[in-house]
Parts: C-alpha cells; structure tokens; sequence
C-alpha cells in the first residue's frame, strides 16, 4: 500500500510511504508558506519515491492542532489529492506524530508531555503513556491551555517532555498501524481547531458626542 | 417542429415507432424502459401536432470520452423532410455538451440513406460487423466522428471570501457554476470574519467539487486545466482553496493557472455574452470590492482607474443596515426597507464628488463617511425624540451610493471614450443600481452590460473562463510556487 502523508499544523511536511516504509520525505521547518509549498512537496516526492499518482492508495494528513491558516492549507491539500488520486483520505492527530518521534526515539520511554505553540500566551498540547503496537497512547487532549495550567491535568513532573518536530512520516507510520488494530484508520478527517474564531458580534458605536 | 429530451411518459409512443422501424429486430419495452431511464443515456423526442414522429438516443459514461449513438428512427411517412438531421444535431451538441471527443455508431450496411446523414455530420466508416443484424444476416458499419476539442474544459475554484465557488467551462461555455456561501454564519458578527469564512470552505470544498462535476455531467480525468483564484482577497480564505487547487493538479496532473480575482469577474461577461466586448468600463462592487477598471484586452490590457479608499460599497450597506437596525446582509434588507422611502428626502454626502475631491480621486470612491452622515442622522433625530423614517433614510442612502457609482461609471465611459459599461460584483443585486444604471445609460448612449447574478457575485465558472481563455491564448501554466496576494494588482492577469 502506497500513502502520501502531509502535514502543516507546524511547518510543512510531505513523506511518501510503502505500507510503514518512508519511500520520501520533504520537511520544511518555517510556518508561514505553507500554500506556497505545499504543491511542489507533493510533487517532488513523487517524483523521488518514482510513483505516480494513481498508485497512491492512501492520503494520511495531520488533523492538528495547529495554527488554523497554516493547518487548512494541509487538509484542503488532502481532501482535494485523495479526490483526484482516488484514494482514501484518513486522518491523525498531528500531537501523535510528534510522540511517535520520540518514542522511535526513546523506546523504553514512558508518559510523555507534548506541548506545541499555540500563540496567545497559551499552548496545544496532549498527554502519552507509551507505545502500543506502533501508536502512542493518548491518554489527556489534545487541549489548548495556558502551558502553566497542564499541572491542573496531568501530573506534568512525572512526564518526559520533547522538542521533536511532527513529521509526515510519522504519521503515515501511524495510520497504517492503526489499519491493523481494532480501531482501524480514521475517516472521520476534520480539523482540530480547539478554539472558535476569534470574532465578537458587533455593537454600534455613536458617531456623535 | 418541437424537439424535446424524452421521459418514460413518451414510452408507448416511441415504442409504436420502434416497431414500425424495427419490426425484425425491435427493441423490446423494457430495454426502452430502461434505456429513456438510465443517468448515462440522453433520449431525444421529435413531435408534429404533439404525435412523436422520431426519436433518437446517446449513451455517454462519465469518465469516457466516447459516446454512443444507440439508435434513431424517423417515422416512414415523414422521411426526407430534416427530421433526421435535426435528431442528429440534438444528439452531437449534447455529446460536445458531456465533453465527448468521439461519437461511435452502428448502422446497417444496407441502409445508405442512413450513411450519408452520418457522413453529413463527419462520421466515417472505421469497421465491419459481420451478421450484426439478425435474424436478417445483414452486416453493420461501425462510424465514428471525432469532436473538436481545440475548447479547455477548465475546473475553476474561487475562495477570496466567503463564497465557495467552483464552476466548470468548455472553453466559453458554461458547464456548472456551484456556489456556497458562508453569509449566514456572518450575519451576527455583521460583517464577513476570515476565520469563519475560511473554516467554512474549507467544509464545503468537497460538497461543491462533486456538485459541480455532477451538474457538467464530467469525471476529472475529463477535465484539461485547473484555474484557481489567488488574489485579491483574504489571505486565509484564499489558501484554502489554492491548496486544494495545487494538489488537485498534482494528483490529476493536470495543469493549473493563478488567476486574477477581479479580472474574472471581467471575464464572467464571456459566459453571458460569448465575449467581453472591448474596450469597456467595468464596475465590479460587492463587500470587499469597489473597483473601477478600463478594460482595452481582456488579458494584456486591464487598468486600475479608481477604487475605494475605505470601505466597500457592500461593507457600507452592511454597516448602514446596522446603523438603522436591520440584519446582514445589509444589501438586500435596504433595498427592501427603500422601496417605500423617498430618494430625496434627505441629500447625504456624496464621496469624492466635490471638485477638489475629483481632482486627486476622480474615479476613487469613498463611503466611510456617508455611513457616519446616516449615523449622525439616526442619532440626532433619536437624541430629540423624534422617529426615523427608515424607508426615507434607507433610499437617501441608497441613492447616494448609487448616483456616485454611476456617476463615476459614466464619467469614465465618456472621458475614456468607451461606448459600453460592465457591472460586477455582488452589490449588482441591488435594484436601484440596475435601474440607475440602466437610465443613465441609455440616456448617454452607453451599453450596459450585467450578467445573471450567479456570475456576477464571487464564483468558480469565472474563474475558469477566465483560465479557459488563458489557455486558448497560449499562456503556460502557472509555476507551482505561487501563493495568496491579498493586495494584487489588477494588472497581474495571471500569477
């Protein structure tokens, strides 16, 4: 089974798989070109792996969480390749990619803490107790708090924490794991937003004193 | 002569013909049945004085370029009078119309009168069947004609604001023009808010990518170019789809154009008219837009003359609305409320009108503080205890909107010498700048032009006629690597 994987919750990141096997991989760190990118990534890891489109059985993006421009760019990408490569278009929590990493990593690792940015003094972030047959284990979120309330959550000194990036492979990795559980892939794609737009309905101000 | 698509009421009607025409090898009911009710099969009826006197019949699948032509027949008593051709002409235009590049056919060796309608219409013979019709033993000829695709169909998908539209275009034809709109998520926020809007397409994406394939009757793979919209607009809300826009060129490899926003909703007048006659004046007015260009070539020639400075014709009708407590959008809830006012009741400011405004902004405009005049206005009279009379204030209002964007429109026709004026945007929804325009207009000897709303508010089939004609010009596709420009110039056809 051949999957293209993406994901711009973070940057932007392209990886095309063979079953968990990283045929390609694009990463791109910077988050604010991610429209700019996101075609050619796909594109050229195609062309690195040598398969064409209609080959591609899978489409596997990062749901987020994530800064919201940057994260739709992504799922819009998926949505409309998985059409026009007619192939199924799964889902992953981006957060989960970031534990796999490091449990790959840290393979005795236990509870695990990732936190990612999400502007405005707060953070995004989920709570893991280890790996179970090649998925992390979310145990808390994906939340978005002030970082300084996780502690109100989980008990944050008995958790490693990680600096690793997501990464597509990672959860292409994740997604085909996942096709060998119970639970199966999820198709149930849509974004992670954990936070409604920020817009407050209007009042009229006067004009005159 | 009346020539209609067939239903299954015409069933027994065809069926006494068939047998006439057939009578060995007639067709039974049900295979008729089934053939005048499947999706992939279009059925033509013929009638004189309500009797069906001929009927034919295509097969296409979506997917394939090939269509079928599955059978025909004329009564005998009838024959030689252009029945058969007027069936035939039904059938190729409907088969060009489902983005056929060939017609196949069988038809009986023996029946050379048959033959030569079908070589009328370029058909040749590329085969034998030997013994296909039984029980008479008679051979049939396979013929097949090939349609002229020097037309793109074009996938165009527009997102600048808070219309999803993705329309789909044979060259100047229209195939499908979907739009939806995130308008009511806005209206308690009165006014458009980018993340919503954004998260909105987002949704609908997928939803009007399958009604618009579905309406043109087209799979992808029929599909010859991408056009997407990438500015100006709001960046968020543009992202989304030149996202969807890039990786459905990749997947599909088809190529993809980044086309101007507003010099589509210029071309839009091609899928009305068949043409952008040229030069014209074009005023495109919506809520994000008040833009007065001068369009000499639809693609090498489209020049900024004025815009606004502030807010946008629609944004000013929206914020005015507020002002007199109605609901978003503003738009049409004045016009409705104006209806009963009276235009000249109160003489509210006209933006940029004053000679020394015009000096500088001649074909700018500026509503910001026409929408403060009918603040104060409402405030004043509310201060004292008096009651606003909504209609009065609603059509004074109104009509200054109107009179400075026709004002400016005609100027611009006349200084620059252009004999016609095109209307754009959303804001040419409103009556009284219908009929404003079409006054003064005819009175200044100017055309008017204003296509059907659904191409003039944002929408995808602008977009791709607007690539389409990219294309049929010769440009390149578009370099991957472009991005949303919020602030693009009218200048930038394609990026």
């Amino acid at each position: 089974m051949y999957s293209i994987a993406l994901d711009t919750s973070a940057g932007t990141t392209v990886a095309l798989l063979q079953d968990d096997d990283v045929l390609a991989e694009l990463n791109f760190d910077e988050n604010m070109t991610h429209a700019e990118r996101i075609g050619q990534a796909l594109s050229e890891v195609l062309t690195k792996a040598a398969i064409r489109p209609a080959q591609i059985d899978r489409v596997v993006v990062g749901m987020g969480p994530g800064p919201f421009t940057g994260l739709r760019v992504g799922l819009a990408a998926a949505k409309f390749f998985a059409l026009g490569a007619n192939a199924e278009l799964v889902g992953v929590c981006s957060l989960d990619a970031i534990a796999l990493n490091f449990y790959e990593q840290n393979q005795t690792a236990g509870a695990l803490l990732v936190v990612t940015d999400a502007r405005r003094k707060e953070v995004f972030w989920a709570a893991y107790s280890g790996l179970s047959s090649g998925i992390p284990i979310r145990v808390v979120g994906p939340s978005v708090t002030k970082e300084e309330n996780i502690k109100d959550f989980i008990d944050v000194d008995s958790h490693q924490r990680t600096e690793i990036l997501v990464t597509a492979a990672a959860l292409g990795k994740i997604a085909f794991s996942e096709t060998s559980t119970e639970l199966g892939a999820n198709y149930d794609v849509s974004p992670i937003y954990l936070r409604e737009p920020d817009a407050v309905p209007g009042k009229g101000k006067r004009v005159s004193s | 002569m009346l020539i209609r698509e067939a239903t299954e009421k015409d069933l027994s009607g065809i069926m006494a013909l068939e047998q006439e025409c057939f009578s060995n090898d007639a067709w039974s009911e049900d295979v008729m049945n089934s053939e005048l009710i499947a999706s992939h099969t279009f059925y033509v009826v013929v009638l004189e004085d309500e009797k069906i006197i001929g009927y034919a019949g295509l097969s296409k699948l979506p997917g394939s370029n090939q269509a079928d032509i599955q059978t025909i027949a004329t009564s005998p008593s009838v024959r030689g009078k252009g029945y058969g051709r007027a069936l035939m002409n039904a059938l190729t235009a409907k088969a060009k119309e489902l983005s056929a590049t060939e017609i196949f056919l069988e038809v009986r060796a023996d029946n050379t009168t048959a033959q030569k309608l079908y070589e009328m219409f370029g058909f040749t013979r590329i085969g034998i069947r030997k013994n296909y019709y039984q029980p008479d033993n008679v051979d049939a000829f396979v013929m097949k004609t090939s349609i002229n695709t020097k037309e793109p169909i074009v996938l165009g998908i527009e997102s600048s604001c808070d219309e999803t539209g993705i329309g789909i275009v044979r060259g100047n034809q229209l195939l499908a023009n979907v739009i939806s709109s995130s308008m009511e998520q806005h209206a308690i926020f009165g006014g458009v808010v980018p993340e919503v809007a954004a998260r909105a397409h987002l949704e609908a994406l997928t939803p009007v990518l399958d009604e618009a394939l579905n309406k043109a009757n087209i799979a992808l793979d029929d599909i010859d170019a991408i056009a997407v919209t990438n500015g100006p607009g709001l960046a968020g809300a543009l992202m989304v789809g030149i996202s969807a826009a890039k990786a459905l060129s990749v997947a599909t490899g088809k190529p993809i154009y980044a086309v101007n926003h507003l010099v589509g909703h210029v071309a839009a007048d091609i899928l009305a008219n068949g043409e952008v006659a040229t030069p014209t004046i074009a005023l495109l007015v919506s809520g994000g837009h008040t833009s007065l260009l001068l369009v000499r070539d639809l693609l090498n020639d489209v020049q900024l003359l004025g815009e606004t400075i502030d807010d946008a014709a629609g944004e000013a009708f929206d914020k005015v609305a507020r002002v007199l407590g109605l609901p978003y959008p503003g738009g049409p809830q004045i016009d409705r409320v104006a209806k009963d006012g009276n235009p000249s009741a109160i003489r509210f400011p006209r933006g940029l009108s004053l000679p020394k405004d015009m000096a500088e902004h001649r074909y700018d405009f500026s509503f910001s503080g026409l929408k403060t005049a009918v603040a104060r206005h409402v405030e004043v009279l509310e201060d004292r205890g008096e009651e606003v009379n909504l209609p009065d204030v609603a059509a004074s209002f109104r009509e200054a909107v109107v009179d400075v964007l026709v004002s400016k429109a005609i100027n611009a026709c006349k200084e620059n010498g252009v004999p016609r004026l095109l209307l754009g945007g959303g804001v040419t929804a409103n009556a009284r700048l219908r009929e404003v325009a079409a006054k003064r207009c005819l009175e200044e000897g100017i055309e008017l032009r204003i296509p059907p709303f659904d191409l003039c508010t944002d929408n995808g089939a602008m977009i791709a006629v607007l690539g389409a004609q990219l294309i049929m010009s010769g440009a390149a596709p578009s370099n991957l690597s472009f991005g949303a420009n919020s602030t693009l110039q009218v200048t930038k056809v394609q990026s």
